[in-house]
């Protein structure tokens, strides 16, 4: 009896205290691979940096697999990426953005960029339909980005504005997937 | 522990806490912190719910409360400094902007000639967001263009098996060494001249990044059609970017209390209109011709 209470209550201790909602980590992901549909405000108000940095770790893994040794680039390219567009978005929008906010938004929006590095690994990306794969991928990226980014932080007009700084940065990392 | 020395405030709670680590097994969970500095387990309570929480409180909850501290404080030492060299609600009046209206300022850029009325618009003596004004100058193109033209040289060099990360931050920091030198050029002779204008250096920094869209446009056809198609490319855009400035400059440069002037003031301004204009052309030739051959 006293073994029993103590098994749950250590698993209901563990859950809080790590704080992973897995639901969340989920709806997030859907909102990511379908750009079409609209996101919803609230879920970014939980700064969550499990998801991405996952898909981080899933990234530098494909590298490594298509013989790319380079994390040290994906990781110094993220963070001054991160920085840069931390300072866009707070100087555009009327209310602020924190940093990890920036970052989780981010890594769940590499989700795409993982996918097409775990193709790379299988045939070549260079040439003209690799070019064009490669330029839709950065697309998806940056529109759920600006999509989800839009939504959290409510601004009007501003969607393709968003877009295309992540674009450029989620460019730099297609760049060292196919070269 | 010598970190614990930088930080006076959160030092004392630090060494209370740290205190109890050296003999984790032993302490009572049971009771909540006052009762860990002396408790021993109650008899009867597994070891494994121990285990768990001293993985949890003590060293974690120190830990964080440390991190936290710092990044706090870090982020207040940031803020600060960069509070003392820049207004950041001036510059966020140069990010407001939207879709529309950088759309329409880039066909502007490229094709200003159709273009009738230059004046940027005042509300109660408070000029209105490039979102509402067409003429208003913004600083979000000429930081995209100044970073999509590091991107594209690094593509150009890339192409012509030329690039390594040295000549691509060469690049850059040619790039901005020349606005720079632009702004303070401009500064010192609006200072000289001694014209009383609206224009801060941000204004400054706005109309000399207009130059960067000239410059992508250019290596774009450069590498696009050839040589030819470079020439031609950066004939058009110099013209379209001279006619821009002066066209900017002129209205923005002379505010309303000095139209009735002495005369050379006004040549004095006109003078300084047109030598910013004709630099453009210069630099835009200086920082690519070296990306298209």
């Amino acid at each position: 009896m006293g073994t029993k209470t103590c098994h749950v209550k250590v698993r209901d201790a563990n859950d809080e205290e790590l704080g992973i909602n897995f639901d969340h980590i989920w709806q997030k992901t859907l909102t990511v691979l379908n750009p079409m549909k609209p996101a919803d405000g609230s879920i970014m108000n939980e700064t969550d940096l499990t998801g991405p940095f996952l898909f981080s770790v899933a990234l530098g893994a494909s590298l490594l697999l298509a013989g790319k040794v380079q994390f040290g680039c994906v990781y110094g390219m993220s963070a001054i990426g991160c920085l840069g567009i931390h300072a866009l978005l707070n100087l555009m929008s009327s209310a602020g953005v924190s940093y990890g906010c920036v970052a989780s938004v981010l890594g769940y929006c590499l989700l795409p960029m993982v996918i097409l590095s775990s193709c790379a690994v299988f045939c070549s990306l260079q040439g003209t339909l690799g070019t064009l794969t490669v330029l839709i991928f950065i697309g998806w990226c940056s529109l759920s980005a600006s999509k989800i980014f839009i939504s959290a932080l409510d601004m009007e007009g501003q969607q393709l504005l968003i877009a295309y700084p992540c674009a450029l940065l989620y460019g730099l990392f297609a760049l060292l997937t196919v070269f | 522990m010598a970190y614990h020395s930088g930080y006076g405030v959160h030092g004392s709670k630090h060494r209370a806490r740290a205190a109890p680590d050296p003999s984790p097994l032993f302490d009572d969970t049971s009771g909540g912190y006052s009762s860990q500095l002396g408790g021993y387990p109650a008899p009867g309570v597994d070891v494994a719910f121990n285990v768990n929480h001293l993985l949890g409180d003590p060293v974690a909850n120190a830990a964080m409360a440390y991190g936290s501290s710092i990044a706090s404080h870090g982020k207040d030492m940031v803020n600060k400094e960069l509070h003392r060299f820049v207004s950041v609600n001036k510059l966020k009046y140069f990010f407001a902007v939207d879709t529309a209206y950088v759309a329409k300022k880039l066909g502007l850029l490229v094709f200003p000639y159709t273009h009738q009325n230059w004046e940027v618009q005042y509300s109660r003596d408070v000029p209105l967001s490039p979102r509402q004004d067409l003429n208003a100058p913004d600083l979000y193109i000429p930081t995209m263009a100044f970073i999509t033209y590091v991107l594209l040289a690094g593509m150009a060099l890339g192409i012509q098996k030329r690039f390594s990360p040295e000549v691509l931050g060469l690049c850059a920091s040619t790039a901005l060494v020349w606005m720079v030198i632009e702004v303070l050029a401009l500064l010192l002779g609006l200072y000289l001249a001694t014209v009383r204008s609206e224009l801060s250096t941000f204004h400054l920094l706005a109309y000399s990044g207009y130059k960067y869209v000239g410059m992508i446009l250019s290596v774009l056809t450069g590498l696009l059609f050839g040589s030819d198609g470079y020439y031609v490319a950066l004939a058009w855009t110099s013209s379209a970017l001279m006619y821009f400035i002066v066209r900017s400059l002129q209205t923005a440069a002379l505010s309303p209390d000095s139209m009735g002037g002495p005369g050379s003031r006004q040549r004095v301004q006109l003078y300084l209109t047109l030598g910013a204009a004709a630099f453009q052309p210069l630099i835009i030739y200086w920082l690519t011709f070296h990306l298209v051959r």
